[in-house]
């Protein structure tokens, strides 16, 4: 019952790779074997945020063109025993691994894992054809700006094309103060233009920005609205039937996500 | 008076000065004379040879070189010729010519780049995180250290990296790595470092006058 699933966009910045590193963390949490691929070379990201760039020796590539046995290339999480990944190179770009290579990795990692993640990089080219092409399931993770969801419609067409049907959508981001304004599309509005099965929204968080810089995945952090968020999902991932938190209780994160919108401003 | 042969000493070897005006038995003599007189002051190298004055057949050459590699514990890995002063291939790779010789690199070295030279690497600026520098020699770097770095790669345990600001995610001298600590330690002082291998590890120190010692007189 392994599953490949790939994390994707179209547009750059969304959130993605935080998504992939809390996702992959919060699924180890509840002790799943899980595998995070880092799809992006030449700008890999994944491993500073899940604090493990300096233990990068090999890489996907070395792994693919043969220079390394795939043992030796997965980097074992700081936190977690069953959390491996599996970093991009930096010193290669896209075309430095094909379609199929990647569907012959993910087939040989989905036989020791419960879970394999794919970090999809930005973009619609090789990169992307790259990353969608060993999985069984995708993750879109949009922000409720009109050029996210521009893009994220885009990519799910894409997806469709490539087999991916029924992509699970993130909604990341979200401000409520800003939607209550009537400033920013609310979940239901995404959902409702983009149509697809909504697995999650995660608030904006401060918490979010200086856990990605620490290397340090929020997820399981149940103090923290953003965090709670995740672990939600991953919940979701393994079949549970979790209730959707709702953003707009008074208790304590409002406080805070003004004190974090008056940070914003100043 | 012109001296038969004169022995002087290059970049990479020997040069020898050849008297054209005399009889080439003479000559071998003498050269022979002087080798077993420096024989303790060549001591054991391998070099390469230079012969200059005289035009010689390849009889002649192959008799100079085998009296010199008879009566001294030099080896002569390769002859030059007049016009062809460059580096041999196989001297260029010899690790201690690495050791003795730098290649300057001028600017920050960012993400994704990747310095590789057979000699040692002088770095004028920055190795940002996920660079990479890769030298057989030393590696100098004359600014932040902050990527990763490769010296003695092909064996040499005594290779070592200095840096002003001395913050990798790696080090690796020879086949001996090290990682950076996963807390962020608040260095007090931002002091030139050098990371050296002792017993199999990997130690960073301050570089004081001591240290520097060592450098300039290994043993």
């Amino acid at each position: 019952m392994s599953e490949v699933i790939v994390i994707t966009s179209g547009k750059g910045g969304v959130g993605k790779t935080t998504t992939t590193a809390n996702i992959g963390a919060g699924l180890a949490l509840l002790g799943k074997k899980v595998v995070l691929i880092d799809a992006d070379i030449g700008l890999r990201n994944l491993d500073v945020v899940m604090g493990l760039e300096n233990r990068i020796v090999y890489n996907v590539i070395d792994v693919v063109e043969g220079s390394c046995r795939l043992k030796q290339a997965l980097i074992k999480d700081k936190r977690f025993d069953n959390l491996y990944l599996l970093p991009a190179a930096q010193t290669r770009d896209k075309s430095a691994i094909t379609p199929q290579q990647m569907r012959k990795l993910c087939s040989g990692l989905k036989e020791e894992y419960d879970y394999v993640l794919i970090d999809c990089p930005a973009g619609i080219e090789q990169g992307f054809k790259n990353a969608i092409a060993g999985a069984d399931k995708a993750i879109v993770v949009t922000t409720p700006e009109v050029s996210a969801i521009r893009d994220a419609d885009r990519i799910i067409g894409l997806l469709e094309a490539n087999e991916l049907r029924n992509p699970s959508l993130i909604v990341n981001r979200i401000r409520t103060q800003m939607v209550k304004r009537g400033d920013m599309l609310s979940i239901d509005d995404v959902v409702d233009v983009l149509a697809v099965h909504l697995i999650g929204a995660i608030p904006d968080d401060e918490q979010i920005v200086i856990s990605t810089n620490n290397g340090d995945p929020i997820v399981g952090t149940q103090s923290v609205l953003s965090g709670k968020a995740f672990t939600n999902i991953c919940k979701r991932i393994l079949g549970e039937d979790v209730p959707f938190i709702d953003l707009h209780s008074p208790k304590g994160f409002i406080s805070r996500l003004k004190n974090m919108i008056k940070f914003g401003n100043s | 008076m012109k001296e038969s042969v004169l022995i002087k000493g290059n970049q990479h070897g020997l040069t020898l000065i050849l008297n054209p005006d005399i009889d080439f038995e003479t000559l071998k003599e003498e050269l022979k004379k002087k080798i077993i007189d420096g024989k303790s002051f060549f001591g054991k190298a391998k070099v390469s040879l230079m012969l200059k004055g005289r035009e010689l057949i390849e009889e002649e050459q192959n008799a100079l070189v085998q009296l010199i590699t008879d009566y001294s514990d030099l080896s002569i890995i390769c002859l030059m010729d007049e016009h062809f002063e460059q580096a041999n291939e196989e001297l260029k790779n010899d690790s201690e010519d690495a050791d003795n010789e730098a290649f300057f690199y001028r600017g920050t070295l960012r993400s994704g780049q990747v310095l590789n030279m057979d000699k040692s690497i002088i770095i004028i600026g920055d190795v940002n995180p996920g660079a990479k520098v890769i030298s057989k020699g030393n590696i100098i770097v004359l600014g932040a250290l902050k990527g990763n770095v490769h010296a003695g790669c092909e064996g040499n345990i005594q290779a070592f990296v200095v840096a002003l600001s001395m913050e990798p995610l790696q080090i690796i001298i020879s086949d001996v790595i090290a990682r950076s600590p996963d807390k962020a330690e608040k260095q007090t002082l931002n002091e030139p470092k050098i990371a050296f291998v002792e017993g199999h590890s990997i130690y960073i120190e301050p570089l004081n006058h001591n240290r520097l010692n060592e450098i300039a007189m290994p043993n």
